[in-house]
């Protein structure tokens, strides 16, 4: 990496922004400032960046809109939110619209800055399950919703990926075959100890889903369940400081 | 549920010592009545012996006849011990008892003045309508006992005097008698339910006086949780400001050279971003109280989740934190982050109940409870807490503490019944307390 990632940082509050830009620039990256999602537009225009971290609340456009603008004129540039109202539908539609994360203000920028770098590294959410019909429904109900995902049918396989391809969320079934989802998930966080684990079961086993929640899986989740339910904590898990 | 039967029968309790106090005031004020009646019925006695038979001639000598001195003396002395009571004791049920009694002796007096005259037996029913305006049977007993003895007396030894001839039928008396307990009964009957009345009419009227005190209370929370919202809202933006601030310079300051030109500085940024964090907190809980979230459901195991509470709360070196939640617990569909909130803030207060002074423990159990539901206990034994802050501990901005908002407890039962479960509280002062959530395992199931 030769030059410094470039983030656009858009918010009206001018105190806020400043300060933000200031501890960013502290941590390294370029930061250009936009008061509002039409000036941050407009910038897009002829500049590019590598992150987009948008305030949600704003006169005029909102964060939400810029993203979804940004997402419909095909510009793949990883967005996140940041907001200060935890319960706005607005910020669920971001989220199911595959905005890489949202950052509850007030929040730490330490916190905040491990969030941004992993958007810019670009990372995958793979998705294990021995049932291939099951793995590609969930894999591209992810993709539909615009996540970059990876599809693995065993744990030999999906081991693999993990190790070759920049992956951040593994979305894994608790029992396969050979190596089960637990093993798997042991296995994955000795490579990368970042990574977020989600579990999911075609029936009730307590004490599997106990047994991988007490190894640190991020979620567990019992099937059938709706993607959104899974999109929420994919955006969740990439908003929280490490494990 | 307990609760609520709780408040009703203390409901029925003082809607019982209203009706006390309502018949105790309405008896007064017709003792009150009495006494007006009692002297008027003298005087008018005193005046009619006057004007009818004010002398007699006994041979050639005019003398007052005995009429006006038993006006006079006798009314006085029927008279007096009931005005006395109705004007010193009012309300006494040894009062209305003496006035009745008082009441109908008129009557047998004004019965033998007349000599017995038929006309004058209506005072006697004029006299039993009055007194039933003490709605209060025992009164009309007293009164009609007095009558029937009377009757009966004077029937043996003075038949003229009240029935105005020498030999009255021998079943004079009762047919006497019978006409008075006739109207007894009607009097008697219309008393009870008037009665019934009243005490329905204290019963609404307490019930109504509660519900505008708990309509009351409700708008002024929604008024203060509508306020806080946007107080905490407003501040979120320039709390983040401030903390962004504090960060950089913080970050520029020790990393400059020469090294920190003043220790103190570097205590202060601690301080600044401990209370910082402090009113972070605030705010959350503020916004958390105001506008509720709806539980985003998903399997939680609960032993991890318990371990997880445990890494988070503040360690006290006393205290032991126990999770003791076996393996084997059936998994909920709960909102994780809610739950935690909820689990830290109980463990968090288990964990101050105890003393500083001595070592103490707070374990978190658990198990399935019956009807598809698992029950969560977070037990300490630190100093429990008395019956009457028990009470209120539920209630959003009761606190003991110092610091604090007093919406923690409010927040986490809020949580649990959006969950469809509920928390009960056991406790005993001096051995410790424990708080039960009880909570469905899947949302449609109820428990």
């Amino acid at each position: 990496m030769t030059r410094e990632p470039s983030i656009l940082l858009v918010d009206d509050e001018d105190g806020l922004r400043s300060t933000l830009a200031a501890n960013l620039e502290l941590e390294g990256f370029r930061v250009f400032e936009a008061r509002d999602a039409a000036t941050a537009l407009a910038w897009l225009e002829d500049n590019d960046c590598d992150l987009v971290l948008s305030d949600v609340r704003m006169p005029g456009t909102s964060g939400v809109e810029l993203f979804l603008r940004l997402r419909k004129s095909n510009r793949e540039v990883p967005v996140v939110l940041m907001t200060a109202f935890s319960t706005e539908n607005q910020v669920a539609t971001a989220i199911h619209h595959g905005v890489f994360a949202v950052l509850p203000k007030p929040f730490d920028v330490e916190a905040a800055v491990h969030t941004l770098r992993r958007a810019i590294a670009g990372p995958s959410v793979l998705v294990v399950d021995d049932d291939q019909t099951s793995a590609d429904a969930a894999a591209s109900a992810l993709e539909a919703a615009g996540l970059s995902v990876r599809v693995a049918y065993g744990a030999e396989q999906a081991l693999e990926l993990a190790k070759t391809t920049t992956v951040d969320v593994v979305v894994t079934d608790v029992r396969m075959p050979d190596v089960d989802g637990l093993e798997l998930a042991r296995r994955v966080r000795a490579h990368d100890p970042d990574v977020a684990v989600m579990v999911f079961s075609g029936y009730d086993v307590p004490e599997l889903l106990s047994r991988a929640a007490s190894e640190g899986a991020f979620a567990c989740f019992r099937k059938p369940f709706p993607v959104e339910h899974l999109l929420d904590r994919i955006a969740r898990a990439r908003a929280q400081a490490k494990a | 549920m307990n609760e609520r039967t709780g408040v009703d029968s203390s409901l029925e309790g003082r809607a019982n010592e209203l009706f006390e106090t309502r018949s105790r005031e309405s008896a007064a004020k017709v003792d009150r009545l009495f006494v007006f009646i009692m002297l008027g019925t003298w005087l008018l006695a005193v005046l009619c012996a006057l004007v009818i038979s004010p002398y007699t001639w006994e041979g050639k000598v005019r003398s007052t006849h005995t009429h006006v001195y038993a006006a006079i003396f006798l009314g006085g002395a029927i008279s007096s011990l009931p005005v006395y009571l109705g004007l010193r004791r009012p309300g006494d049920v040894m009062t209305r008892l003496v006035i009745c009694i008082g009441q109908v002796l008129w009557s047998a007096l004004l019965i033998h003045l007349t000599g017995g005259r038929i006309e004058t037996h209506f005072h006697v029913f004029g006299s039993l309508g009055l007194i039933a305006f003490y709605r209060d049977v025992r009164c009309l007993i007293a009164a009609t006992v007095v009558v029937a003895a009377d009757h009966f007396l004077r029937g043996i030894f003075w038949p003229e005097s009240v029935y105005g001839i020498a030999q009255p039928e021998w079943w004079r008396f009762l047919e006497h008698a019978g006409w008075v307990v006739f109207i007894d009964v009607f009097l008697a009957l219309n008393i009870l339910r008037s009665r019934n009345e009243l005490r329905e009419m204290c019963f609404a009227q307490l019930q109504v006086k509660e519900i505008a005190e708990r309509v009351g209370r409700i708008e002024k929370l929604a008024a203060v949780g509508q306020l806080a919202a946007s107080v905490g809202h407003e501040l979120r933006n320039p709390l983040a400001t401030i903390r962004n601030a504090h960060r950089y310079l913080r970050k520029r300051i020790s990393g400059s050279e020469p090294v920190v030109p003043d220790a103190k500085m570097l205590e202060f940024f601690d301080i600044m971003e401990r209370e910082m964090n402090a009113s972070s907190r605030i705010i959350s809980d503020l916004l958390d109280f105001s506008r509720p979230k709806e539980p985003v459901r998903a399997p939680c195991p609960i032993p991890a989740l318990v371990d997880e509470v445990i890494g988070v709360v503040p360690s006290r070196g006393n205290v032991r934190l126990v999770n003791a939640v076996p393996r084997t617990l059936p998994v909920p569909d709960v909102d994780k982050d809610q739950l935690r909130q909820v689990l830290v803030n109980l463990v968090q207060n288990a964990s101050e109940a105890i003393p500083e002074t001595r070592t103490g423990e707070v374990t978190v159990r658990a198990k399935a409870s019956e009807r598809g539901g698992i029950a969560i206990e977070v037990v300490d034994d630190g100093e429990g807490i008395p019956e009457s802050v028990a009470a209120k501990v539920f209630e959003p901005l009761f606190s003991t503490k110092t610091k604090g908002t007093g919406l923690g407890l409010a927040i986490v039962r809020d949580v649990i019944e959006r969950h469809g479960g509920r928390i009960d509280l056991r406790t005993s002062p001096g051995v410790g307390s424990t708080f039960t959530l009880t909570i469905p395992v899947s949302p449609g199931v109820s428990i």
